[in-house]
């Protein structure tokens, strides 16, 4: 095949809710004369867009799942990696923003820059994502793409300029003034494909020659050649193009692109923008860590001679069966060939190697360094690497937070049981966020995530994509444990009466950590406990940790440290000691004064200053505290920090409190202390549940 | 050092000596001087001194991003933890900041009113009872004796203590012969307490100017320690 990798784009299409990023995904399908026929996203149709494949998500207008698609623009090769936008999905968000190269930030005209904005923005900014943005929507009543742009500085605190002007606003929005070209650019036509470009209307003149000073101004900063032409007044197109591109794949430029998906303004002209001014693979530092060699950081080069490095970035269970989405670093992924999965260690053969269309699927017989592609039928899990026999390499490891709530489900009858596990078990291998296990006690399956939304989505997905109907019980926020002083043991495990006897003596001291969950230290002198029995104490130590005697949740943040004790020749043994630790444990937790954890939420929200009373009452109300609130006006953001167990049904409250005018997102913080009254009640709960549990 | 031996050495107890135990509640004190001297400093450290003591506090700002405001608020604790070694510091942060809330206004042309209304359902709908507002990035110089007032009655209402900074324009601000500050001179009687801040060689001294009722330039045994940007003796 060998395309031109200087041709090939992989990015993504990021937005807040309803800026319109699916009809802008299907205008770009379109254009690139991929699909036939546009239909409207919430159409009546009721065929939707053909990026958001899942049910679901359709009904509720969000993006949860990524998946590629491949088009092709002007001889460019372009794979569009769909980031999910909500937060709840973070893992989800990250594993995509790991394979792009590039991003379009879609930003409502109107609206601006919003909440999810701003989260997803962070994120790409943790991931060098170099960015362009594009301003939809100038054709609703109130559209200002200049206001928008100020918000990209201020808010986001990006270096943007326009190199775009709209001609026409709101329902008078015609098409766009191209800075670069000097030229007016009309899209024509029933869908908007007949491109008519003409001079400037000469009342918008004198605006577009301002602007173009501006964006000169901005662009020559990264380029001298540019700076000199400006001074001798001989400034090329090109040398344009390549200030901005140089500015925009160091991040150090946001171009401001603009349009309209929905009436069809603006959409060629960004895909020109997106093959002019985002990277090409080999313009991205892609690291892996080498396995054999302590983890060091090796660059990857995008290289058809180098051995193959690919990352599974993700699963997907549709109508073709099984399919791993990969993006290949180095090499190029031959159909026939083997790789080898360095996590789970096994080897396996490239069957079917596909590429995905908007509308249909391609057989392929090789992936090339750069390249998106997906393959069939590969047991794995996602965020897997794939290399060439020999190396072992995984891409750097991507930071997976401990779920904080849960949720026991129970099955309705024995196939939605057989439903249900199948699903679980996609669904932990798709996101490791994700979690689920049986628990010992009550014998129920639980199911853990990242919030309330996050698990409400994966059982409405085993009904829907499985038919695995379940009964759902509270959520329960995931607590934790934890020491507040340092305390110390010595306790003797003894049973020497008939039998076998056990005899073990563990004496030493526990104190608070603050980073990490456990450790263990052996001060030991003089073998009061013989060296092979001390592997023992450690894992006593540490199987007392799995469940608190405050309210039964795991322990965190405990060191131990072993001083002393004391062995018998014939009754010691790996039982003996284990069961002394353990005794050890108890004997010492209740006088190292635990407290309990409870999740803390970064909440923020956004809505109309006049329902700002609302939110801070019902922050209050939540024991939030209110961090900070931004004030802009007629629109203002407020941020927070609310615990997890508070935050059940906010969406709901919030929307009562502000006639559904205000919208929040929430992500995981740290893990804070409960305040007294509520940790009595916590452990008041707990010992009635274990009454009742040892009535039975 | 632990925390209420830091709150009984805190120079800041110096400087509410210098102006009759503080500011006061339903009073307001201004913090005059150029650009660039360092008042936002000192109200942050005033501000964390008060949270020190368990106090309340809003610290309103005019500025487009609230980031920066909270990074003061960070480093002015690192600051005063580091010199004074202070226990358990990172506990105590974590206690403090709940009682810190930060109101940022930044667009254009937000009127006093607007600025008191959400002050307002701060502290009654969101339950947040504060003690001290700090106003930095406020453009007192322009606003009018009005607004002043408004604000003013405001203060008195809720009784709630106010300190706002006053950048004067230009290199050499002019002061008349009680050191008031030419572009506060209109406001003068309103204001409760006034404080200059100026260079004195290398360092930033403050001067009282006036005490809640006295209008008599003194100095104050204190100055702005260029490293740190903490309110230091001198
Ligand atoms: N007026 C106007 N509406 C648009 C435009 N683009 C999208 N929409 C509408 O905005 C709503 C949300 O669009 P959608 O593409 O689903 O946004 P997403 O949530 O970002 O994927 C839908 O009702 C669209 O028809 C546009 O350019 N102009
Ligand atoms: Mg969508």
């Amino acid at each position: 095949m060998n395309t031109d990798i200087s041709k090939m784009r992989n990015i993504g299409i990021s937005a807040h809710i309803d800026s319109g990023k699916t009809t802008l995904t299907e205008r770009i399908l379109f254009y690139c004369k991929k699909i036939h026929s546009i239909h409207e996203v919430r159409g009546k149709d009721g065929v939707g867009a053909t990026m958001d494949s899942m049910e679901l998500e359709k009904e509720r207008g969000i993006t949860i799942a990524s998946a590629a698609t491949s088009v092709n623009w002007k001889g460019f090769d372009i794979n569009i990696i769909d980031t999910p936008g909500h937060v709840d999905f973070t893992i989800e968000v990250e594993r995509a923003l790991r394979v792009l190269d590039g991003a379009v930030l879609v930003l409502c005209s109107v609206a601006g820059v919003q909440s999810q904005s701003i989260t997803v923005d962070r994120q790409m900014k943790r991931y060098n994502v170099p960015r362009i943005a594009f301003v939809n929507k100038c054709d609703r009543t109130g559209a200002d793409p200049l206001k928008v742009k100020d918000q990209l500085i201020e808010k986001l605190g990006h270096n943007a300029v326009m190199i775009q002007l709209p001609i026409g606003l709101e329902d008078k929005h015609e098409g766009i003034i191209d800075l670069v070209t000097m030229k007016a650019v009309y899209f024509r036509g029933p869908d908007g494909e007949d491109i008519v470009v003409t001079d400037i209307p000469s009342d918008l003149l004198a605006e577009a020659e301002e602007k173009r000073e501006e964006l000169l101004d901005v662009v020559s900063m990264f380029s001298d050649e540019l700076m000199e032409a400006m001074m001798e007044e001989n400034v090329t197109e090109e040398m344009i193009h390549d200030a901005i591109r140089k500015g925009t794949l160091t991040q150090e430029l946001t171009p401001v692109c603009l349009g309209s998906a929905y009436k069809n303004k603006g959409v060629q002209s960004l895909l020109d923008a997106t093959t002019r001014y985002l990277p090409d693979p080999t313009e991205v530092t892609n690291i892996a860590l080498d396995l054999d060699n302590d983890e060091k950081e090796i660059i990857l080069e995008s290289s058809l001679e180098k051995p193959n490095v690919a990352l599974a970035f993700k699963l997907e269970d549709g109508q073709y069966g099984q399919l791993t989405y990969i993006r290949v670093y180095q090499g190029h992924i031959k159909k026939g060939s083997e790789l080898y999965n360095t996590r789970s260690r096994r080897k396996f053969k490239v069957g079917r190697l596909i590429k995905m269309h908007s509308d249909h699927m391609e057989d392929i017989t090789e992936a090339e360094c750069g390249d998106i592609a997906a393959l069939f039928g590969v047991e794995c899990a996602s965020g897997d690497t794939f290399v060439q026999t020999g190396l072992n390499y995984s891409m750097t490891s991507m930071f997976v937070p401990s779920p904080v709530i849960s949720l026991a489900i129970s099955p309705t009858d024995k196939k939605a049981a057989d439903n249900m596990a199948k699903a679980l078990n996609r669904f932990t291998k798709e996101d490791p966020t994700f979690r689920t296990f049986v628990d010992k006690e009550s014998n129920q399956t639980i199911i853990q995530g990242m919030g309330e939304l996050h698990l409400e989505v994966y059982i409405e997905r085993m009904k829907r994509e499985y038919a695995a109907e379940v009964e759902i019980g509270q959520p329960q926020v995931a607590y934790r444990e934890a020491i507040s002083k340092v305390a110390e043991f010595n306790y003797t495990h003894k049973k020497q009466s008939g039998g076998s006897g056990q005899y073990g003596r563990v004496a030493g001291f526990m104190e608070p950590l603050s980073e990490g969950e456990y450790e263990f230290v052996n001060k030991i002198k003089g073998g009061s406990i013989p060296t092979e029995y001390i592997p023992a104490c450690d894992k006593g130590f540490k199987s007392s940790l799995e469940k608190g005697s405050l309210i039964g949740f795991p322990i965190v943040g405990v060191k131990v440290t072993i001083n002393d004790g004391q062995s018998h020749t014939v009754d010691s043994s790996d039982m003996a000691f284990q069961l002394a630790a353990r005794g050890a444990f108890k004997e010492a937790y209740l006088k190292a004064k635990p407290v309990i954890l409870e999740p803390i939420m970064k909440v923020a929200i956004e809505g109309p200053t006049e329902f700002q009373g609302n939110v801070f009452g019902a922050i209050n109300q939540r024991r939030g505290i209110i961090v900070s609130s931004a004030d802009e006006g007629t629109f203002s953001t407020v941020d927070a920090e609310v615990p997890l167990s508070e935050m059940f049904g906010f969406s709901t409250t919030l929307r009562s409190l502000t006639q559904g005018k205000a919208e929040f997102s929430m992500e995981f913080l740290k893990y804070g202390k409960v305040p007294k009254g509520i940790s009595e009640e916590l452990i008041k709960e707990y010992e009635e549940k274990r009454k009742k549990e040892a009535g039975k | 050092m632990v925390r209420s031996e830091l709150n009984k050495r805190s120079p800041l107890r110096v400087f509410e000596k210098s102006i009759k135990g503080g500011v006061g509640k339903g009073h307001i004190g201004v913090l005059a001087s150029k650009k660039g001297v360092g008042k936002t400093a000192c109200l942050v450290h005033i501000a964390t001194d008060k949270l020190f003591r368990d106090r309340h506090v809003i610290h309103v700002s005019f500025s487009q991003k609230v980031d920066h405001i909270i990074n003061w608020y960070e480093d002015i604790f690192k600051e005063i933890a580091k010199k004074r070694e202070l226990e358990d510091a990172v506990d105590i942060h974590d206690e403090i900041i709940t009682n810190r809330v930060i109101m940022n206004f930044n667009s254009q042309g937000t009127t006093i009113d607007q600025v008191l209304t959400s002050l307002r359902a701060m502290i009654s709908d969101g339950n947040f009872p504060a003690d001290s507002v700090i106003f930095d990035g406020y453009d007192l110089a322009s606003s009018s004796t009005e607004d002043f007032g408004k604000l003013k009655a405001f203060a008195k209402e809720v009784e709630i203590e106010v300190w706002i900074s006053a950048s004067l324009k230009g290199e050499a601000p002019v002061f008349n012969d009680n050191g008031v500050p030419e572009e506060l001179e209109n406001k003068i009687n309103d204001l409760d307490v006034l404080i200059t801040l100026k260079y004195e060689g290398d360092h930033v001294h403050f001067q009282v100017i006036k005490d809640h009722d006295t209008l008599e330039p003194k100095e104050m045994t204190l100055k702005l320690d260029p490293k740190t940007l903490l309110i230091a003796r001198e």
